[in-house]
């Protein structure tokens, strides 16, 4: 299957990908920059799910650009838990809605594992997974 | 498409695409033709297993759950703590022993099971796909809104419940005339406008319906499952999995 690589820091301009023409508005959030999401403590992960994938993430729509788009996550780590960093990253508003979907115009399930979307959707090594926020709910 | 308006021509071609791949993966939708005519709307009926820490249901001698403090949420959504739920609750009431669709995580094993029914109708109006769903215990007591509320995703609530729109509220069945629950279409091209352009963009064929369910439907408990985009050669029926 796929080959459980290292995550290897990339520079920006290798991590460039196809021009979204859209307002990037987003602020760096105030830590340092990670490229890797590190989970709350899990105990009780399994090894696999501690395992790591790379996730390309694109905006959608006017949604702001990410300035680390590439990141390396838990196998185990969800959608849902996905949606909610990239919200706090590009410090959306409460009633702000994150969508996550997969190149097909999918919306995977909030509690799907990015795992398994890796293990369904990857290309070239990397899960490429599409962002976009919404007003959605009125 | 590539416009994010949907005609009924188009919604109903939508809806077959969906209903081959459901009987496909055992998912359970049905069509539902309107006196023989071609209107119709796709259904689904599922079990789902609600957590007791989301907020007031009732059992079905009526008892109320003691009213649990309103999931915290912090600007982002995100729940703060695990509330616990066998500290305020009087009873434990039918737990389920597996998540259905593996949806949501039984707390504490107190959960209430509820019978759904989902309804995808067409809207003329707003040209999109619209969600109707309502909900029974398993003693075929139907749910109050309030109740509803109680059954979202606490992670959806805070927006949902922002909507000065009311997003979702109840509404009469446009064919069936009986109250539904049902998620207000006036939105939904809002938010599947950028993914139908950025698919039509590369020239990728987009199922409307299915794109859409799969952002709705968690919301409400429905789970659109994987296989449902991924290749034909590699979907895996969905009865292997069920728990019955």
């Amino acid at each position: 299957m796929f080959a459980a690589a290292r995550f290897e820091e990339l520079s920006e301009t290798k991590v460039q990908s196809c021009q979204l023409k859209m307002s990037d508005n987003a602020e760096s959030p105030t830590e340092t920059q990670k490229e890797e999401l590190h989970s709350p403590s899990e105990n009780s992960a399994t090894s696999e799910e501690k395992k790591k994938i790379d996730v390309l993430l694109k905006a959608v729509g006017d949604t702001p650009i990410m300035k680390t788009k590439k990141w390396a996550v838990e196998r185990g780590r969800t959608v849902q838990s996905l949606a909610q960093f990239i919200s706090r990253f590009l410090k959306l508003d409460a009633n702000e809605q994150l969508f996550i979907y997969v190149h097909q115009s999918f919306a995977p399930s909030p509690d799907q594992e990015v795992g398994v979307l890796f293990d369904c959707f990857s290309s070239d090594g990397k899960l490429v997974l599409h962002y976009c926020k919404s007003q959605a709910w009125g | 498409m590539s416009c994010s308006v949907l005609d009924e021509e188009q919604f109903r071609q939508c809806c077959q695409l969906l209903l081959q791949r459901s009987d496909q993966l055992g998912d359970g939708w049905s069509w539902e033709a309107v006196q023989g005519s071609e209107e119709g709307y796709l259904r689904k009926t599922a079990l789902r297993s609600v957590p007791s820490d989301w907020g007031p249901l009732h059992d079905q001698e009526g008892f109320n759950f003691h009213p649990q403090p309103q999931t915290l949420c912090d600007s982002t959504g995100h729940e703060k703590e695990e509330q616990d739920p066998a500290a305020s609750t009087g009873s434990v009431f039918l737990t389920a022993e597996e998540d259905d669709d593996g949806s949501y995580t039984v707390t504490n094993g107190s959960s209430l099971v509820l019978q759904y029914e989902y309804h995808i109708l067409f809207s003329c109006s707003y040209g999109a796909p619209v969600l109707y769903f309502r909900a029974f215990t398993l003693e075929g007591r139907s749910l109050a809104l309030e109740e509803m509320w109680s059954t979202i995703h606490p992670n959806y609530r805070l927006c949902l419940q922002n909507s000065p729109l009311n997003a979702i509220s109840q509404q009469e069945h446009p064919l069936l005339g009986q109250p539904f629950f049902f998620f207000h279409p006036c939105r939904t091209e809002e938010f599947m406008g950028p993914v139908l352009q950025a698919a039509s963009d590369q020239g990728r064929p987009v199922n409307y319906v299915l794109s859409w369910l799969s952002v709705v439907g968690p919301v409400v408990g429905l789970d659109v499952p994987l296989q449902y985009c991924t290749p034909l050669h590699s979907a895996v029926s969905l009865n292997s999995t069920k728990p019955h």
